[in-house]
C-alpha cells in the first residue's frame, strides 16, 4: 500500500514538472469549424512548408466557443472567426491586431438525395410537416439561417417546423445526410469541400440570403506573435485565397 | 491527525477533493444571484426540468425492466458466449455517448436498419421525439443496472434458494420472496446510479434525438444551448442539476454503502 501511494505521489510530481517545454516554433490557430477542411488539408501544410521547423496546431470549434476559450485560456496565436460578432468579443478582451476580413460564405439549403419533402425553394421550408434542422441560436450559422427565413417572410411558419437545434454546421449536415431531417440550412463551404456528404443543395436567392463575413486576426498576447502575423498574411494572400475558393468560400469584398 | 493514515494519502485525497469540488464552487461564484428569477425563466428552466425528470425516470424504469433480467441471465445461466454478451451489454459505460447516438441513428433512425421499417410500416419516427431521448438515455444507463444486479446475484448464497425449493417454493415464488429481497440494496444502488447517469446524459441524446425545447431538450442540452445566448441562465440550469443529483446521492448513500 505504501509503495503504491509513494509511486502515485512521485508520478504527480513528475508530470507536474514536465509539460511546459520550448514551444517557440508552434503556432496555435483557433478557427471556425467551417474552415477545418481547407485549413488542415491545404493551408496548414503549405504554411509549414514555407516556414521550416514550424508546426501549426489547429483548434476547430464553433466561433462562440473559441472566443470563450481565448478569453479564459489565452493560448491562441491566431483567431479565424465565422462572424464579426465573436471577433468583436475577442477584440474587446484580450484584444487583436492585424484584423482583416478574409472570406465570405453563403447559406444554402440542403436535403437528402431523395428529397422526401420535395424542397425546391426557400419558401418550401414553410410547408406544413417539413422536418427542418437548423443550428441553434447563438451559433453563427443558426442566427444567419433565422435571418434568411425572416428575409424570405416565412420566419414564423418555418421556425414552427424546426425539429432540432444542432450544435454546429457539421451536425446539421449529418442529420440531413442520414435522412433523419427533411431539410436544413448550412454554409456553402460545408458541402462543397467535405466531398462525400450525401446531400443535395438548393440555392437561396441573393436578396434573401445572408452572407457571412469571416475575420481573421492575431490575438493580443499571442505566444508567437510574429509567426501569427505571417499566418494571417498567408491566409489573406493569393495562395491562401485560391485554396479557400476551392473549398467553397468567396473572397471578402 | 490522530489517525494512522499516512500523510501522502492525506495530501492526495486533499488534491482529489479540491479538484472535484472546485468547479462546483466556481459555478456558485459565477452565478448572477441578483437576477435569479429572470435568468431561470429566460432559460426555460421549468420546461427542461420537467423533461429531464420524465426522461431520466422513464429511462431508469426501462433500465430496470430490461437490465435485471439481463443480469439474471449473465449471473445464472450457462449460455455460450456469455462473457462476450456481458462485454457488449456493458460497453455503453466506456463508449463515448456520441458513438452510441450515431449507432442508434443507424439502427433506429428514420433511415436506419430497423428504423426505416418502423417508419414505413408503422409511421413511427423516434428521432426528434421524447421517446427517442428516453431510448438514448436508457442505452447509456442500463449497463449500470446490469453490473450492480449481477454483482448482487453472485454474492447471494444459493443455498437459500435451494432451501426454499426444498420447502416446496416454486422458482417464481423463491425469486419474489427470497432472491429479490436479498437483492434489494444492490438493485437500489444500480437504479440510483442509472438514474444519475440518465439525468446527466448529453451526447447520445443530442446525437440521436436532437435538441428541441419541450420535446428533447433535457437540462444538460438546455445548459449547452443557453450558454451561448444566456450564460447566467446556463449556470442556474447547471445548479439545478447539481442540487438534484446531490440530494438523491446523499439520500441514497447509506443504501449504496450497505450494498457492498
Amino acid at each position: 500500500m505504501h509503495r503504491v501511494v509513494w509511486l502515485a505521489t512521485a508520478l504527480v510530481l513528475l508530470t507536474g514538472c514536465g509539460g511546459t517545454g520550448d514551444d517557440t516554433s508552434e503556432l496555435t490557430v483557433f478557427a471556425a469549424s467551417s474552415l477545418s477542411a481547407a485549413f488542415t488539408h491545404e493551408i496548414g501544410p503549405a504554411f509549414e512548408a514555407e516556414h521550416e521547423g514550424t508546426t501549426v496546431v489547429f483548434n476547430f470549434a464553433a466561433s462562440d466557443a473559441l472566443a470563450g476559450q481565448i478569453q479564459s485560456e489565452g493560448t491562441a496565436d491566431v483567431f479565424a472567426s465565422a462572424s464579426g460578432t465573436w471577433m468583436d468579443a475577442v477584440q474587446d478582451d484580450p484584444g487583436v491586431s492585424d484584423r482583416q476580413d478574409f472570406v465570405q460564405n453563403r447559406l444554402v439549403i440542403i436535403t437528402p438525395p431523395e428529397n422526401p419533402a420535395g424542397i425546391g425553394s426557400i419558401e418550401d421550408l414553410a410547408n406544413e410537416g417539413v422536418q427542418l434542422v437548423l443550428a441553434a441560436e447563438g451559433v453563427p450559422v443558426g442566427d444567419y439561417s433565422r435571418e434568411a427565413l425572416a428575409n424570405a417572410g416565412i420566419a414564423k411558419e418555418a421556425e414552427a417546423n424546426i425539429v432540432t437545434n444542432e450544435e454546429d454546421n457539421a451536425s446539421v449536415v449529418a442529420k440531413i445526410a442520414s435522412g433523419e431531417g427533411d431539410t436544413g440550412i448550412v454554409y456553402e463551404s460545408d458541402i462543397s469541400a467535405a466531398a462525400d456528404n450525401e446531400v443535395v443543395a438548393v440555392e437561396i436567392p441573393d436578396h434573401v440570403n445572408v452572407i457571412a463575413t469571416y475575420p481573421i486576426a492575431v490575438v493580443t498576447g499571442a505566444p508567437n506573435a510574429d509567426l501569427a502575423s505571417e499566418f494571417v498574411a498567408f491566409v489573406t494572400g493569393p495562395d491562401g485565397q485560391a485554396t479557400l475558393e476551392e473549398y467553397g468560400f468567396m473572397p471578402a469584398t | 491527525m490522530r489517525s494512522r493514515t499516512p500523510l501522502p494519502l492525506w495530501i492526495l485525497a486533499g488534491f482529489g477533493a479540491v479538484f472535484v469540488s472546485l468547479p462546483l464552487v466556481a459555478l456558485l461564484m459565477r452565478a448572477p444571484w441578483d437576477d435569479i428569477a429572470g435568468s431561470l425563466s429566460g432559460a426555460g428552466a421549468s420546461e427542461a426540468l420537467r423533461l429531464s425528470v420524465v426522461v431520466s425516470l422513464t429511462a431508469t424504469a426501462l433500465s430496470l425492466l430490461l437490465g435485471v433480467p439481463l443480469a439474471w441471465i449473465l449471473a445464472r445461466s450457462r449460455i455460450p458466449g456469455r462473457s462476450v454478451l456481458r462485454a457488449i451489454v456493458v460497453l455503453p459505460i466506456v463508449l463515448p455517448p456520441v458513438v452510441g447516438g450515431i449507432g442508434l441513428l443507424f439502427a433506429l433512425g428514420r433511415g436506419g436498419v430497423v428504423g426505416q421499417w418502423l417508419y414505413s410500416m408503422l409511421g413511427l419516427q423516434l428521432t426528434f421525439t421524447t421517446w427517442g431521448a428516453i431510448l438514448a438515455t436508457t442505452f447509456v444507463s442500463m449497463p449500470l443496472v446490469v453490473l450492480a444486479t449481477e454483482a448482487g446475484l453472485r454474492s447471494i448464497d444459493r443455498r437459500y434458494e435451494q432451501a426454499a425449493s426444498a420447502l416446496g417454493a416454486s422458482p417464481r415464488y423463491s425469486i419474489r420472496r427470497v432472491v429479490l429481497p436479498m437483492l434489494g440494496p444492490q438493485l437500489a444502488a444500480g437504479a440510483v446510479l442509472a438514474w444519475a447517469r440518465a439525468l446527466g446524459e448529453f451526447g447520445a441524446t443530442i446525437t440521436f434525438a436532437g435538441n428541441l425545447a419541450g420535446r428533447t431538450q433535457t437540462l444538460p442540452l438546455a445548459v449547452y444551448e443557453t450558454r451561448l445566448t444566456d450564460p447566467g441562465g446556463a449556470i442556474f440550469l447547471s445548479l439545478i442539476l447539481v442540487v438534484l443529483s446531490i440530494a438523491v446521492l446523499v439520500a441514497m448513500r447509506d443504501r449504496i454503502t450497505r450494498a457492498r
